[in-house]
């Protein structure tokens, strides 16, 4: 899981450009609100085929979070 | 207390016949159908006709955000409530909108995200499901969706009556105005129902025509399947005035029944019933009724039971009104019709002309009406009736007239 790929997908997401995103990019602040949230877990879920648990969502909120959480999260 | 008049004062209407009230009309006057084959035909299904629309693309009306929550029947929704809207002068009028309300049936609701999701879990046998499914494909999508990208923030919410859902969607619309609640609604309908899992469903209910839709003819084989929305701005009389809207005509009055009988088989006796109440809540008499917009679905029980209804409530008057069906243009858009069907009405009242029945062969026996055979007809319409009915024997009809202060 590298931070472009996850840039990607949150922009994808977002629907913002991807060269705008920077690790302590705050979700918050790419207007991702608690339902772009669960579309963007379930995206990464889909893109590296994992299971995210839901305890985890309340540890996220900028893009290294999401590096940080989910690398190593079990398929 | 006299009862508040409601004047319709702006139209929208996305269908096979195209984008926008004007195509929609131009067409429908000049008697050509929408209904050709299925191109790219929708695989494993026998129903190969359909009255799609042409040349649309969603990215030409919202943007990647919003259609993320719009299914197919939103979109179509959006669009037409938008085109409403601005018809009737609002859509710089900020406070109207606000405090306007939003009632939008649907037959089928958001079937092309419910398939989706289904093929994926059945077919594919994904484990995880998009989370927008939920929000995307509920009933009450679309008027969630017009709600917000409109502004509306009066009352909002679906109706679901399947073919007559966009009348009573807009029948209630005028009980809120009438009983003081609203003073500008937002009414209509929209579904988009070419998807596999509904025409195969349609299919076994062994209506479909392999033919075209010929309504009250001898040699008709059943309904062509249509999409698209229809939405009308219904305004009391008193605030339409004040603000000097552009007014169509006047939405009389309507009546609703059920024939508790059967469950796809309509009962003229009910639909007889439906009429006499729209008469009756109108005030319009017998004799003023110039035109009736048929249900005319083409299958073989609809157009005798409606024939016979019009002929036991108007009697010989039955032999003078003209009766067309303008599905045989637009095809069955399911609840989308009824509202599609009552624009058609209101202009061809405004307009003095009659759409036609298109693909008219020769009338049915038990079909002995007046029914416009393919050409449209010049006629001053006093006033005119709307009918759709519904599986299940759910009957509405909408009485409109010409405005006069």
């Amino acid at each position: 899981m590298s931070f472009d790929q996850v840039a990607e997908i949150i922009a994808k997401t977002a629907h913002c450009n991807a060269a705008d995103i920077e690790p302590d990019t705050s979700l918050e602040a790419l207007g991702i609100d608690s339902l772009k949230a669960i579309t963007l877990l379930f995206e990464l879920e889909e893109a590296f085929d994992i299971e995210i648990p839901n305890e985890l969502i309340a540890q996220i909120s900028t893009v290294q979070d999401i590096l940080d959480r989910l690398d190593g999260v079990d398929s | 207390m006299m009862r508040r008049r409601i004047l319709i004062t702006g139209v929208g209407a996305v269908s096979g016949l195209g984008i926008g009230a004007d195509h929609f009309w131009d067409r429908l006057k000049a008697g050509k159908s929408a209904i050709q084959s299925l191109d790219p035909p929708i695989e494993d299904t026998k129903i190969a006709l359909g009255a799609r629309i042409p040349d649309y693309n969603p990215d030409h009306f919202f943007s990647p955000e919003e259609l993320s929550l719009l299914d197919r029947f939103s979109q179509l929704a959006v669009i037409a409530a938008r085109e409403a809207i601005s018809d009737a002068g609002l859509e710089d009028n900020g406070a109207v909108i606000e405090s306007a309300a939003a009632i939008i049936g649907s037959g089928c609701g958001g079937k092309h995200t419910d398939e989706d999701t289904y093929d994926q879990l059945y077919r594919q046998q994904k484990s995880r499901l998009h989370p927008l499914t939920i929000p995307r494909g509920m009933p009450s999508a679309a008027a969630c969706m017009v709600s917000m990208l409109l502004g509306i923030r009066g009352p909002s919410f679906a109706i679901a009556s399947a073919c007559a859902s966009g009348s009573h969607a807009i029948i209630q619309g005028c009980m809120m105005i009438q009983a003081g609640m609203a003073d500008v609604v937002l009414v209509g309908a929209s579904d988009a129902p070419f998807t596999l899992g509904l025409l195969k469903s349609w299919d076994a209910l062994r209506v479909a025509t392999k033919d075209t839709c010929r309504p009250f003819c001898a040699d008709r084989s059943g309904i062509v399947l249509g999409e698209g929305a229809g939405m009308l701005v219904l305004e009391s009389e008193r605030h339409a005035e004040h603000r000097g809207a552009r007014v169509y005509g006047e939405l009389a009055g309507f009546g609703m029944t059920s024939d508790a009988t059967h469950i796809t088989r309509p009962d003229s006796e009910g639909i007889a019933r439906a009429i006499e109440k729209a008469l009756e809540n109108s005030g319009v008499e017998h004799e003023e009724v110039d035109y009736i917009n048929a249900h005319g679905t083409a299958t073989l029980t609809n157009d005798v039971a409606e024939t016979a209804a019009i002929k036991q409530v108007f009697g010989d008057h039955a032999n003078r009104l003209a009766v067309s069906s303008t599905k045989s243009m637009h095809g069955h858009a399911l609840g989308a019709s009824s509202a599609l069907e009552l624009i058609a009405t209101i202009l061809a009242t405004q307009h003095g002309i009659i759409p036609p029945t298109a693909n008219f062969t020769v009338a049915d026996d038990l079909c002995d009406l007046d029914y416009v055979p393919n050409q449209s007809r010049s006629l001053e319409i006093h006033s005119a009736l709307s009918n759709s009915f519904a599986f299940g024997g759910l009957n509405t009809v909408i009485a409109v007239r010409q405005y006069s202060c």
